[in-house]
């Protein structure tokens, strides 16, 4: 809900998601902290937050394919990894790296609809089962193909990516890598809610035989949901490879595929705000507890590194679980209702 | 209001089968251009396996359904859509998640260009589209008097407002023909009457014929301008809701009267 004195004159004006003076000022401080974060950061923050921008762009890509069209896909980390082998193949046969993201996009995205396929036919339960076989197959056709291919169980080695002469490969150049990317993935996921393919996805999602009747061509569509969500994925997929430097199946897991899920679920399913502040959320949870784990180590209690990392993955898991029982629409809807609370203030909401 | 003779929507010796039950039997409609057509009849009678007939989600075992005169039995859904046929859901079938106007919009998808790409960069074209959209979407707000409720989540609105989006969601559409099932049930007397006024001002200041399955007689006598009447897959009765009202077999299947039966045969 919009407060009070707020009008528009064009349904253009209306439309756009910064749709207040108030609001872009706000979102130019926030870009200007995180432009001048790597000057003051340490190291260690500047590597932390690379991370999180990758985690974002693959769970804006997500939130597109499970949130908006609402086909359930526990494969995100293999489509990430299909991202990072193509950034890998491409950046070794010398192709710059303008050229390797948007490639890496466009082939995870093709690659996606082949898995896709299955969900013109499959809904809910069975389409996760498909999708979590495009998960396991990945690693098994990666190590089945010849070594000089994608380089099998060993890896694969990634050039550093080069632009004009500078070399984007240091920690704070990937920093603004990723940070581009992500403000790229924020906004198109903001621009998608509200497009005619946005709002067919949504349909889909909501009532796949009253979207057929309106000539919403519904099999069509969910396999586009498929392929703009893992252009994201191919996208992060891309940045993580020339963070890591090397790609081996090892780095793509069913593991980071939950927890993309599991991100994308605690932030919220219904508004392109979800993904921003559930990679937040549990980035901020899991560099907390790594904290807090390695203080429980080296204060002499005995626990082993296993049980503190098992520790901490269950306090993680009862996060999730938390926020499914309590609040199933997310910390979106509760940033929304505070927002609106705020507004109305000291009236009370309803 | 006097309909012009030419038929929009025909349905012709339609057959239908569930297993050992024949749904439909022999069932031929007319909807004529300019008109409110009513399909009644007790329970189980057919209805609205024919309204689904003409909507593509089911297809007849014989017959055929026509539509401008050309031959549709064969189409899916989004193609009868594409073809000028919209159609209102039996219960709640809009969209939950999105606002009323979103659910209106989305009914102009087939109106409109652009893919997964023009979606992501909102490229200008794609922006010029939207604000012409969201322009013909607020003319249909306007007419169902959606105003202020424009920005609601649909799954927050009461059922008659829902009804309404959903209706809203068809005339975007744009359609040539609307079809309606029970558009009415469930609704107090006021929505009622709200819908029967919007069903003859989208008959008459937009000219679409609406094809309706109706349970509330006076709402049906009172609003159309053609009554067909089936029972047991079975049309019995077809003509004005005057003409209709007074035929003996019409009258014994709503009222079980042996008597009346027994005149007609």
């Amino acid at each position: 809900m919009r407060p009070t004195g707020i009008w528009f004159s064009s349904f253009a004006a209306e439309a756009r998601t910064l749709d207040t003076r108030r609001s872009r000022i706000w979102l130019a401080i926030g870009l200007a902290a995180l432009v001048v974060l790597p000057l003051a950061g340490a190291p260690r923050l500047i590597g932390e937050m690379t991370n999180l921008y990758i985690s974002l762009i693959a769970v804006c890509g997500l939130y597109v394919t499970v949130g908006m069209a609402g086909q359930i896909n526990i494969a995100q980390s293999a489509f990430v990894g299909v991202g990072a082998f193509t950034t890998a193949k491409l950046s070794n046969l010398g192709v710059p790296v303008w050229i390797v993201i948007p490639a890496a996009a466009l082939v995870t995205g093709g690659f996606s609809v082949l898995f896709a396929l299955p969900a013109a036919r499959v809904k809910g339960f069975y389409l996760a089962l498909t999708t979590l076989a495009a998960q396991v197959m990945f690693p098994i056709v990666i190590l089945a193909l010849p070594m000089s291919w994608l380089g099998g169980l060993v890896g694969m080695p990634v050039m550093p990516p080069m632009l004009f002469g500078l070399n984007l490969g240091t920690p704070t150049g990937l920093y603004f890598l990723g940070l581009i990317f992500a403000a790229l993935a924020v906004w198109t996921t903001y621009n998608l809610q509200a497009s005619r393919i946005g709002r067919a996805f949504r349909a889909v999602h909501d009532n796949d035989s009253a979207a057929g009747v309106m000539g919403i061509p519904v099999t069509r569509i969910k396999i586009e949901a498929f392929f703009a969500g893992a252009l994201y994925a191919g996208v992060a997929g891309a940045i993580l490879a020339y963070m890591l430097q090397f790609v081996t199946v090892s780095s793509f897991t069913l593991f980071a595929s939950v927890w993309y899920l599991g991100m994308l679920i605690v932030g919220g399913l219904h508004s392109p705000l979800g993904p921003i502040l559930g990679v937040v959320f549990v980035t901020l949870a899991q560099d907390g507890l790594h904290n807090i784990g390695n203080a429980i180590l080296q204060s002499g209690s005995g626990l082993g590194g296993g049980a503190v990392f098992a520790a901490s993955s269950v306090v993680l898991g009862l996060c999730i679980l938390a926020a499914l029982i309590f609040e199933p629409r997310g910390l979106a809807h509760i940033w929304h209702q505070l927002m609106t609370a705020f507004r109305l203030w000291p009236f009370p909401q309803n | 209001m006097a309909a012009t003779g030419k038929p929009i929507l025909e349905a012709r010796a339609l057959g239908l089968k569930f297993g050992a039950v024949e749904a439909l039997k022999d069932v031929s409609v007319r909807v004529e251009a300019g008109s409110v057509h009513a399909l009644i009849g007790p329970n189980g009678a057919g209805k609205s396996s024919l309204l689904n007939c003409l909507s593509g989600f089911y297809h007849p075992w014989t017959g055929a359904v026509l539509f401008e005169g050309r031959d549709i039995s064969a189409t899916q859904p989004p193609e009868r859509a594409r073809l000028g046929i919209g159609r209102t859901f039996q219960g709640i079938q809009t969209y939950p998640s999105m606002t009323a106007r979103e659910n209106i919009l989305s009914g102009f998808h087939i109106r409109m260009r652009g893919g997964v790409f023009a979606g992501l960069f909102r490229t200008p074209a794609s922006v010029r589209q939207e604000e012409e959209m969201t322009a013909r979407a607020e003319a249909i707000i306007d007419f169902l008097e959606l105003e202020q409720d424009r920005h609601r989540v649909v799954g927050d609105m009461s059922y008659g407002l829902r009804k309404r989006v959903d209706l809203g969601r068809a005339l975007a559409l744009d359609p040539k023909v609307l079809v309606m099932d029970e558009p009415m049930a469930g609704m107090s007397p006021e929505e009622k009457g709200d819908l029967a006024r919007f069903i003859l001002d989208i008959r008459d200041h937009f000219g679409i014929p609406v094809v309706l399955v109706e349970h509330d007689m006076d709402v049906v006598m009172d609003i159309s301008d053609r009554v067909t009447v089936l029972e047991f897959g079975h049309v019995i009765a077809d003509g004005s809701p005057a003409e209709v009202t007074r035929d003996p077999r019409v009258i014994a299947a709503y009222l079980g009267g042996d008597a009346a039966t027994e005149d007609a045969a």
